[in-house]
């Protein structure tokens, strides 16, 4: 670190990184989308209790939480083109996104599968049991009825997920994607100033964190209306509500990232 | 008219019920009464398929559902005839009183929303509740949701409403306006059938009471029968310790 430190500098790489911000979140959006195909397609041989697929689900859920996102990262780059080159199927021209998303993909679904799992089962028996009383049909019953109590259940799981997720899309530059932490690394071995460009870059890092935690704050407070002891007239005062979402805002953020 | 035929149902090896043959008349209110394990809240979820019988008839006017090999739209149709009002009153948590009574008709009856509101705001008030319609399950009491409960069954125009101890769960002070509830619909000629352990109650608004015991049908018959001189051994040892002359002193 040649250099000595330089606070403009931040300024300069932080702008910089702003238009490197859409490529990451490309990443988590769509891995978060694939994640949560994946996560219920995974969750409902369990919930179901389906016997072979039920295994199957629980194998690929404790893989993917039970291994480093890195190694992931290169089983999925580096091994699944072999195995598909045995197969005769040639993925040399496939862009490198694609495996990223996927192994970030696969990576959150099996936290997502989990947490369905959970918000599902939240939802307790005796509401379907109503839901089939006044002559729903078990599809019926689980869209009006399940499904939009248990998205409000699992809205914490997802902003942690989601957050997680921004986070380790940091390793992605391993494989050579031009994303935040990808730019930095070019930005640092042009001008030297190591310090500054890390600053800036979790900064940038923090800042999308931190937008994203009040999104799903937001969104949870919505979803979760009917929770809510009669509003409007009990308001918790400034301080507490200050207090109350510091307390939040710290349980998110020990979830950390979940992989390395 | 609802007709019962040799319904027998097991949990694994326990014998849960055995053979109930039950006529229900329309506009008939049915109590079943009878010790705890005897039957009678899986018999009235039988009723509506909540719980699958392993044999028998169920029959509501011409419509016969044999419960050996039922249809799955046969069982969807006797859910469509019957509601029914839960001990722990299951409303949609998600959604609001009108809401939660509006759901059926309009998901499950297909009427417009529009009509759908007006019926269940009309329903609501009959009820007592014209005042909450837009509060959630979570900020009613337990008689105020049961009573939505009650208003929400009443929606779909049954040929019955089951009752599965609708005042259980209920504290004491509140247990009186949902029975005050149920009489006053009692009274309208809605056909019923409750099961309870309000004595009283079923007395006072029962004309067929149904003792059961150990899965079956000790006695039957019009109240004033069964509580003032039952033919039944086990139902006099039943009546007589629930009454209030013989209640444990301390």
């Amino acid at each position: 670190m040649g250099t000595q430190f330089d606070i403009a500098f931040v300024f300069e790489y932080f702008l910089k990184l702003l238009p490197f911000i859409r490529i990451s979140l490309v990443i988590v959006g769509s891995s978060i989308l694939v994640g949560m195909g994946v996560g219920f397609l995974v969750a409902l041989p369990r919930l179901y209790k389906i016997p072979v697929l039920q295994r199957i689900s629980q194998v690929y859920a404790s893989f993917f939480r039970g291994t480093p996102i890195l190694i992931q990262l290169f089983l999925i780059y580096y091994g699944l083109p072999e195995i598909l080159k045995l197969a005769n199927i040639d993925v040399s021209k496939v862009p490198v996104l694609f495996f990223v998303i996927l192994a970030y993909g696969l990576h959150s679904g099996a936290y997502m599968s989990e947490g369905i799992r959970a918000a599902v089962t939240a939802v307790d028996r005796g509401q379907v049991e109503a839901a089939y009383a006044v002559g729903m049909t078990g599809f019926q019953a689980f869209t009006r009825i399940v499904f939009p109590q248990a998205l409000a259940i699992s809205i914490p799981i997802l902003a942690n997920l989601v957050i997680a997720t921004l986070k380790d899309t940091s390793l992605a530059f391993t494989l050579g994607v031009m994303e935040l932490t990808g730019k930095s690394q070019t930005l640092v071995t042009m001008s030297r100033h190591f310090i500054e460009s890390y600053v800036a870059l979790a900064l940038v890092y923090f800042i999308i964190s931190f937008i994203l935690e009040k999104l799903f704050n937001l969104a949870e407070r919505r979803l979760l209306k009917h929770e809510a002891p009669i509003s409007s007239k009990d308001r918790v005062p400034m301080g507490r509500k200050w207090l109350n979402s510091r307390i939040d805002g710290e349980i998110a953020l020990s979830k950390g990232g979940s992989g390395i | 008219m609802i007709k019962l035929t040799k319904i027998t149902k097991s949990f694994g090896r326990n014998r849960v019920l055995n053979g109930i043959d039950l006529t229900v008349e329309k506009g008939e209110v049915v109590a079943i009464l009878g010790p705890s394990g005897s039957g009678k809240t899986t018999l009235l979820r039988c009723i509506n398929y909540l719980e699958k019988p392993n044999d028998g008839e169920i029959s509501i006017d011409d419509f016969i559902v044999n419960c050996r090999n039922p249809a799955k739209k046969d069982i969807h149709a006797l859910r469509r005839k019957t509601a029914m009002v839960f001990q722990n009153y299951n409303l949609f948590r998600h959604k609001t009183a009108l809401e939660n009574v509006m759901e059926g008709l309009v998901i499950v009856k297909k009427i417009s929303r529009d009509e759908a509101r007006k019926l269940s705001i009309e329903l609501l008030e009959k009820v007592g509740l014209g005042n909450k319609l837009s509060s959630y399950p979570s900020q009613l009491s337990g008689g105020q949701q049961q009573r939505v409960g009650i208003a929400r069954a009443l929606a779909l125009n049954p040929e019955v409403i089951l009752f599965d101890e609708p005042t259980s769960a209920l504290d004491p002070e509140l247990v009186g306006e949902v029975l005050a509830v149920i009489r006053k619909i009692a009274k309208e000629g809605i056909t019923m059938i409750i099961v309870t352990h309000e004595m009283g109650f079923a007395q006072d608004v029962a004309n067929h009471v149904v003792f059961m015991d150990e899965g079956v049908i000790v006695e039957e018959g019009h109240p004033k029968h069964i509580f003032n001189s039952p033919k039944e051994e086990r139902t006099k040892q039943f009546l007589a310790r629930i009454t209030p002359e013989s209640a444990y002193s301390i």
